[in-house]
This record gives structure tokens, C-alpha cells and sequence, in this order.
């Protein structure tokens, strides 16, 4: 089997969790035009969501087919995109990471601010932080369609979830910024989070 | 007005005194991303409002010190307190300005 990339995306529940659904669709679908094998879910443990709850949002790239079939968790995420940046605080986002993973935050705030709030800070290779809620100005999607994703892979990203696919696409060889650039809506806000992301190696 | 007689009165059912102890299976603390605190305490003037509207109980009043008490574990941050404290002696800030009081989970709950 070849090797799976996984993508965990922790977002709040119910103000973020179109928004978060986004990113792992807009990066799935990306790859999926490079002819990857991809795979895009929500957990289904976190579901139904309610206000504030921390929820997570899977994204799986293999240059093979996924024969993952009944893991219904990413158990070793390489990259992890945190939508809210309290959320590393509440929450150990690192969990199962093997060594060398990319953390990618929405914050305004220095980087070493966050890092402060995770103990095992050194399976990280490199933080990014992206001051996403300032690029999108604040816009957030808000699905109440009851689908849970199924129907609403129209207008993808024209929230936070632009600048953060673009700030996760600058540290990381996910897929490239063309792929990507009818799939997103806010095209303006994907290119200023590639551009604004502060990259920043940790160890 | 519609009278109950006498005889088909309903005794008062049993009065359940407020929960006592903290549920540590369900601890909220991590959905939270605003939180309250006491920004003025001078200004505070018991008015008990944080403690009637807060939906997780969290706020109690300590009456030997007169103050407030917030219960950080199961706050959730809606933040309905700020908006009711009547002496806005509440206010609201970022988590991360904080350094401790969320209790750091595997999941989600």
C-alpha cells in the first residue's frame, strides 16, 4: 500500500464547521485534478456538533487507491490545520503525529505564542500561522442545510477557509496553488493567505 | 378559574437541592473560546445575575467572602454572563491570554 498523507483539521462546531469541511474538500478536490486517490469526511464521532465543540474534519491524498476502508479516523496525521487557536489549547492536536508534521494555525498572534500551549511541540517540523478571521474579514459560512456536507460542495471557500488552504499549501507539497484556483471562491483571499503565512521551523 | 378540589391535590413532588458535584466524565472547558472573568471586582455588587443566567451553573457566590467563584472546567464561554452583569464588572477575553484553566483532552469530549 502506498503512502497515505492524512490531513486533520480541527475547527468549532457549528461556526466553523463549514468552514472546516471546506478545507478538507477544497484540498481533496485539488489533488484529485493531479490524479490522486483522495478521501474527504467528517468524524463521525464529533457528530452531531453543537456551538464551540471542537470537531474534526479528515483529508486523505495516496498517489495509489486508499484501501483504508473502515478507518473512519486519521490515526497518524502528517499536517493538522487548527481553525481556531484556542482550540491547541483544549485539545492535544498532536495525537498519534509521527516525527516531522506541519501545524498550520489561524492566529494573529507569534507563532511562539502558540507553541507555548503544546507540550509535545517537538514532533513538529514547522508552524505556520495565518491571520485568516483578518484576510477573510471575518466571514464564515454557516451551513444549516442538515446535510452534513453531503449537499454543499458548492461555494467552497469564500470564508477563513481560503487564506488557511493557503497558508497550508505554502508549508506543505499537499497540491499546488493552480490546482486549487477555480475550486475557490475568494480567490483573492487564498493567494494573500499563501503570501501573508508565516512559516516558522520549530527544533 | 379552574380549582383543584381538596381531595385531588397533588402533594409537591421531591425538590431536588442544585448539583453538588462536578460532572468529571463531561468537561467543556475546551469549547470555549472567549472567557469571563472579573474585571472589576469593586464594582461587583452581587446582583446574582451571572449566577441566574449562566446555563452551566458556573458562577456560584462564596457568601463568607462576598465574591463570585467561576468554575473554569465547565465553562463553555457563551459569554450570556458578560452580557447580564448588570454592574459590567464582567468582561471577555481571549483563551490564549490566559495560561492555564482548560484541562487538555485526547478528543473532543
Amino acid at each position: 500500500m502506498a503512502h497515505v498523507h492524512e490531513v486533520t483539521i480541527w475547527a468549532r462546531g457549528v461556526v466553523q464547521d463549514k468552514e472546516g469541511r471546506d478545507v478538507s474538500q477544497i484540498i481533496a478536490l485539488g489533488a484529485d485534478k493531479e490524479n490522486k486517490f483522495t478521501q474527504a469526511f467528517d468524524d463521525y464521532e464529533d457528530l452531531p456538533d453543537r456551538v464551540g465543540v471542537p470537531v474534526r474534519k479528515y483529508t486523505r491524498i495516496s498517489d495509489e487507491e486508499i484501501v483504508m476502508r473502515y478507518d473512519y479516523e486519521n490515526e497518524n496525521p502528517e499536517t493538522v490545520i487548527v481553525m481556531d487557536e484556542s482550540i491547541v489549547k483544549g485539545i492535544n492536536i498532536l495525537r498519534h503525529m509521527k516525527q516531522k508534521g506541519v501545524l498550520i494555525v489561524n492566529t494573529k498572534r507569534p507563532a511562539a505564542d502558540i507553541l507555548k500551549f503544546i507540550p509535545n511541540k517537538d514532533l513538529l517540523d514547522k508552524i505556520v500561522c495565518v491571520d485568516a478571521e483578518e484576510i477573510a474579514a471575518g466571514a464564515t459560512t454557516v451551513d444549516f442545510s442538515g446535510s452534513e456536507g453531503g449537499v454543499d460542495a458548492t461555494s467552497l471557500g469564500a470564508g477563513i477557509s481560503a487564506p488557511l488552504v493557503g497558508a497550508a499549501l505554502k508549508a506543505t507539497d499537499l497540491v499546488a496553488l493552480d490546482s486549487i484556483l477555480d475550486i475557490v471562491v475568494n480567490k483573492e483571499a487564498l493567494k494573500r493567505g499563501y503570501e501573508e503565512a508565516v512559516i516558522e521551523s520549530v527544533n | 378559574m379552574f380549582i383543584v378540589p381538596k381531595e385531588r391535590e397533588v402533594p409537591q413532588g421531591v425538590v431536588i437541592p442544585s448539583p453538588v458535584k462536578d460532572n468529571r466524565e463531561m468537561i467543556t472547558s475546551n469549547w470555549r473560546s472567549k472567557r469571563p472573568y472579573m474585571k472589576y471586582l469593586d464594582k461587583c455588587n452581587l446582583c446574582r445575575n451571572c449566577y441566574i443566567f449562566c446555563p452551566d451553573g458556573c458562577w456560584t457566590v462564596d457568601e463568607e467572602n462576598e465574591v463570585v467563584v467561576w468554575n473554569a472546567d465547565f465553562c463553555k464561554g457563551c459569554l450570556i454572563c458578560v452580557t447580564e452583569c448588570s454592574a459590567k464588572a464582567l468582561d471577555a477575553a481571549d483563551e490564549l491570554d490566559f495560561d492555564g484553566g482548560v484541562i487538555r483532552l485526547e478528543k473532543s469530549f
